[in-house]
């Protein structure tokens, strides 16, 4: 084990992902500025989600010089409210790859340090330009760095570094980099849009290059309960895995800090400045009280020969017991350094069981989740193990063998799901609703399952009609609270409602309808490492598909209901419609002077189908008006026709008498008009005022039966007609402010991709 | 017969001798025709005035309810009808179509203004009354007509077909313009369209004492150029393949009015078998009018028998003229006497001859020799 992470060491991190960069999606200009947008966005979103903070992230891409044509330089800022990082940690956290691995499993958009720490690499690559920090942990003091990275040693080089008075918490990340903005600039806003969609509880700024500000304000105020950190499932392991567990707990050195020193004067009962002689005298006489890790280092510290105060100035790398030998990393002169083991000493025996770990079963029931001491013993014999077993003496065949064993029994409890944080039904349809704005939306969480061994959780809701745009269904994928924007093609989800058969819920032609599939889990099974597209793991597979199942049996509902209230419509609307042709044909026919009160064979049926008066009034508007006009000029030719006639010496039709004929057309013309207007305003009655034009008015009433019968489309339309301008709840949703002078072309393609996105709300 | 004889053995119509003008008759025509579009607009009215669904009450035209009717060897409509009612969503439509047709025939009606189906079709967009096509309008035309038990030519609705008329008749116009203006329908020997002009046209007299109607305006033009008109004192009407319904009433008014005795002359085929039928027997797709058959009227030829008696040169029947033997003869009208005689023959010689088949003995061997024969032959039918 120990041979094998002095080979590992050999290859810098930084120097491996600098010669592949392009794996963690730092392939071209385009794809880098977007990759790098983000890792920083997604730490900061994650930064605070741990720590329970609303988040407020700001970013901001600025080009170095505008003059220049794309690709060029940008400075991408990602500033955020969150918790910080402590002046210590900076350094490391910014200027080393792959620092701080964790080992605890848990639900987070990315594992800190490799996005970023590549972000900034690719900067330095790209622009030779330090990255600079800005982090304040206590809303006082501020520290900023500007730190390079040195790509052979995987060490930061600290530029400069200063600390000042501030008074906002948080942190600030700023990199300067070669990127390519025409072209990433719709993925990055479609990125920041929906990262607002799926973040509901985080307000987002972004100050684009060419001056426009889209801004997405939180709308959902509580924080999704946060994922707590818990260890790996068996069935979740591999035999590296295992390896790197043992190695672990081999090496379960605790870093030397000013709490550990404190934890370590309070258990000897020493001072702080105590001297090397008295810390080993105390510690000889208190051996037996003290806890594990004290004794850990001061078994260390004994060999080192240095005072206690030393011991936070170094890092320790590895206990060989094979040589004999300590190897440390000395902070003061940046180098490692190794010390020699004397094998007789009293402490040489606590270092030795240290290296060579727990027994297998303690080894099982404290690094796995859900397995306890009566599932350790029973594997144990299932595997061909002694639970006795000290897993650091266990060879390479031994390892193999019990990772076979893990992944084969089959009596362990399924995943623990604890560590998942899904963002939860109601925000979901918060946000769906908010985004959307659709006639209909539902959304369902499904219970957490497992696949391989690792838990994961599926939300998915559907949206339809309102402001959506046909040509649906509109696939909106979500991993880990990350908006999944390339290679939509092959993905699971979108396979998954592909194969869907949606004539059978009622759902046909080019719907307007969006889905949204979010899929929570501690490793999401990404086809490719730029975390674009999910595998098609049969257990997801089998998850999302029961969700959309569910969610499309709802739409079928809410789609038989809407055909419903519009077959009902569209009845009143064809009685309404022809109701008063049939009383103007049957008037002349019948050689009558007015029309016959039919309305009040209307207005029984308005109450038989069940609609208020909005529905009838609709098509009387059109049908009334209509009817109206075609009266006055038929009635006008009429009396012509019938002069003629009865001046023949007929004399059929006692209206059209010869001595009258002249007049009596002037007359009906006259009288015709009030008749009209009679007609209309008793029509009109039941619903108030009639608005101008027919057509307008058969949509108000349309919206207002959709809405009076179909329970789960929120708001009632009230205002309808083109001209009716965004309600301010709208414009809070997402204020696309446009600079005056922004660049025609540009700010189209801006317009037309925000318009897809939410409808036809103007910019 | 004799009674309708006047000086120079003219025949006259009928009613003439009762004194009543051409132009009278029109009027009273007309007035009948409006009378009954009135009725069912005032109970329409009424009902709506009343809070009720107007209903129309339609016979049905569906072939449970077509049946033959023996005394007057016709097919006529059974006693069921269905009612179209507007409280109905899925009959509003055709309802309100229904509604606007009589509304607008009693606007040509009154004004005496012809207009064709076609016509129909698109006068009704100006009302805003939609028809998908022009099937649609025919058939509500067809359904007013059932209502009504009116012909569509009653309200001035004219069918596009054509056919002509030619012979010594004398005819009194009525429609607007040409009132009171008399015709002589031997002026022209391309014949007289039979338009709604001709058909609302008082007949005033004739010399003729037989109509002859054949089916083919080649054989037509030859009839007049042999001038079968005066050889044989007949009317001659070309039908134009199946016989417009506008035909069928002059010929039935021909019949009826001035008592002439008519003789059909069609192909050799069960076609042409047909033709004679309906002109005698009605159509089934007129079985709600009843006054378009001439129950008299006799198909001369071409028979099947002629076939072989005169040696025609015939042509092979194809598979749709012997499926079609097969359905004529369940049609009861054809279950007796010559109609079904023929039919069998047809039948078993599997061959049918046209008219024009007389032309291999000279293009007047059909007015000089099988002509006068077949007139002879009707007379003793």
């Amino acid at each position: 084990m120990v041979h094998i992470q002095e080979k590992f060491n050999q290859i810098s991190p930084s120097e491996f992902f600098y010669s592949n960069r392009d794996l963690a999606g730092f392939s071209n200009p385009t794809r880098s500025l977007y990759t790098a947008v983000r890792e920083l966005v997604e730490n900061s979103l994650d930064a605070c989600d741990q720590k329970g903070i609303l988040p407020n992230v700001h970013l901001t891409i600025r080009a170095v010089d505008p003059s220049r044509p794309d690709p060029r330089q940008y400075v991408l800022t990602v500033r955020d409210n969150g918790p910080g990082v402590d002046a210590d940690h900076i350094p490391l956290a910014f200027g080393t790859v792959l620092y701080g691995s964790k080992f605890g499993l848990k639900q987070a958009r990315g594992m800190f340090g490799l996005g970023a720490t590549m972000a900034i690499l690719y900067g330095q690559i790209t622009t030779n330009t330090p990255v600079t920090v800005h982090s304040s942990v206590d809303g006082k003091t501020e520290e900023r760095f500007e730190i390079l990275l040195d790509i052979q040693k995987n060490k930061p080089v600290i530029v400069k570094h200063e600390t000042r008075p501030t008074s906002k918490k948080g942190m600030s990340v700023s990199i300067c980099l070669e990127g390519d903005y025409s072209k990433a600039g719709v993925k990055i806003r479609d990125y920041v849009y929906e990262t607002s969609l799926i973040t509901p509880y985080a307000t987002i700024k972004f100050d684009d290059p060419k001056g426009q500000t889209f801004s997405h304000s939180r709308f959902v105020k509580e924080i999704p309960p946060p994922p707590t950190i818990i260890r790996p499932h068996p069935h979740g392991v591999d035999v590296e895995r295992i390896r790197r567990m043992i190695v672990e707990s081999q090496f379960d050195i605790p870093m030397v800090n000013d709490a550990m020193i404190r934890k370590i004067c309070k258990e000897l009962h020493v001072k702080k400045d105590a001297d090397f002689k008295r810390v080993m005298l105390r510690t000889a006489k208190k051996w037996k009280g003290l806890t594990r890790h004290v004794r850990v280092i001061l078994a260390i510290m004994s060999f080192l020969k240095v005072e206690l105060d030393h011991m936070t100035r170094i890092r320790i790398e590895d206990v060989d017991t094979a040589n004999n030998l300590i190897s440390y990393w000395d902070f003061a002169t940046s180098e490692t350094r190794s010390a020699p083991m004397d094998p007789d000493s009293p402490y040489y025996r606590q270092l030795a069981s240290t290296v060579q770990g727990e027994s297998l079963g303690s080894f099982l029931t404290k690094r796995f989740q859900r397995v306890g001491a009566s599932t350790a013993a029973k594997f144990s014999e299932f595997a061909g193990f002694k639970p006795e077993k000290r897993v650091g003496t266990m060879t390479n065949k031994d390892l193999v063998g019990l990772s076979e064993s893990l992944q084969r029994y089959e009596e362990f409890l399924a995943p623990d799901s604890s560590c998942l944080a899904p963002l939860g039904a109601d925000p979901l349809e918060k946000g769906i609703k908010k985004f959307f704005e659709p006639d209909f939306a539902s959304v369902v969480q499904r219970t957490a399952s497992a696949y391989s061994g690792f838990p994961f959780i599926v939300e998915m809701g559907i949206a339809y009609g309102g402001k959506i745009p046909s040509g649906g269904p509109h696939v909106y994928r979500f991993a880990n609270r990350i908006p999944l924007l390339y290679d939509e093609g092959s993905d699971v989800v979108v396979k998954v409602v592909h194969d869907m058969d949606w004539a059978r819920y009622k759902v046909k032609g080019e719907p307007p309808f969006v889905i949204v599939s979010h899929i929570c889990s501690t490793r999401i099974p990404y086809k490719t490492a730029g975390k674009e597209n999910v595998a098609d793991r049969p257990e997801i597979e089998r998850e999302l598909r029961l969700a959309l199942q569910y969610l499309s049996r709802k739409l079928a509902g809410y789609m038989s209901k809407r055909g419903q209230a519009e077959a009902a419509r569209k009845r009143a609307n064809l009685y309404a419609k022809y109701m008063p042709m049939i009383a103007q044909f049957c008037t002349e026919l019948a050689a009558k002077k007015s029309e016959p009160a039919y309305q009040k064979v209307l207005g029984g049926l308005t109450k038989e189908l069940g609609l208020e008066s909005a529905g009838s009034d609709a098509g009387n508007g059109t049908g009334g008006e209509g009817g109206g006009d075609g009266g006055d000029a038929t009635g006008a030719a009429d009396r012509a026709g019938g002069g003629d006639a009865s001046g023949e010496g007929g004399g059929l039709d006692a209206d059209a008498s010869a001595e009258s004929a002249g007049m009596k057309t002037f007359d009906d013309t006259a009288s015709k008009t009030p008749a009209k207007k009679k007609r209309r305003g008793r029509s009109a009655a039941p619903t108030g005022p009639s608005p101008a034009s027919p057509t307008r008015r058969g949509r108000a009433g349309s919206n207002a039966i959709r809405s009076g019968a179909n329970a789960t489309a929120k708001k009632p339309r009230a205002k309808a007609g083109r001209s009716a301008p965004p309600s301010d709840a709208d414009a809070a949703a997402a204020v696309v402010a446009v600079a005056a002078d922004t660049a025609a072309a540009p700010s189209k393609r801006m317009a037309h991709n925000s318009d897809k996105r939410r409808g036809r709300k103007g910019a | 017969m004799a009674a309708g004889r006047r000086k120079a053995g003219k025949r006259t119509a009928s009613k003439k001798r009762s004194g009543v003008s051409a132009a009278t008759k029109s009027k009273q025509k007309q007035k009948a025709v409006l009378d009954n579009l009135k009725g069912h607009g005032a109970r329409i009215y009424k009902d709506l005035d009343a809070g009720r669904f107007p209903t129309f009450s339609i016979p049905s035209r569906s072939v449970n309810n077509i049946v033959f009717d023996g005394p007057t060897r016709q097919y006529i409509l059974g006693n069921a009808s269905t009612t179209r009612s507007s409280r109905n969503s899925s009959q509003l439509r055709s309802f309100t179509q229904l509604m606007w047709l009589a509304f607008f025939a009693n606007r040509l009606t009154r004004e005496k203004k012809s207009s064709t189906l076609r016509d129909v079709y698109y006068s009704s967009q100006a009302f805003a009354i939609e028809f998908d096509n022009q099937a649609e309008s025919d058939n509500i035309i067809v359904d007013l007509e059932a209502v009504t038990s009116k012909p569509r030519e009653d309200f001035y609705i004219f069918p596009e077909e054509r056919s002509t008329i030619f012979g010594d008749l004398n005819v009194e116009y009525t429609i607007p313009g040409y009132e009171g203006k008399t015709m002589n329908l031997s002026n022209h020997p391309d014949g007289y369209a039979i338009g709604p002009s001709l058909t609302t046209a008082e007949l005033v007299d004739t010399s003729a004492e037989i109509v002859i109607a054949i089916e083919k305006g080649g054989l037509f033009t030859r009839f007049v150029e042999e001038q079968i008109d005066k050889k044989f004192k007949s009317i001659i009407v070309n039908t134009g393949g199946q016989a417009p319904r506008s035909t069928r009433t002059l010929i039935k008014r021909l019949h009826d009015e001035m008592g002439l005795p008519v003789i059909i002359l069609t192909d050799g085929d069960v076609y042409g078998e047909h033709i004679a039928m309906v002109i005698k027997s009605g159509s089934a797709n007129a079985a709600h009018l009843r006054e378009l058959t001439v129950p008299d009227a006799k198909w001369v030829g071409v028979w099947a028998t002629d076939i072989e008696k005169y040696n025609l040169p015939t042509i092979p029947m194809t598979e749709s003229d012997i499926k079609r033997c097969h359905d004529l003869k369940n049609d009861p009208r054809y279950a007796y006497g010559i109609w079904r005689k023929e039919l069998e023959v047809f039948l078993k010689i599997k061959r049918k001859a046209e008219l024009e088949a007389f032309s291999k003995y000279g293009l007047t061997n059909i007015t000089d020799k099988y002509l006068p024969q077949k007139i002879e032959l009707a007379r003793s039918l």
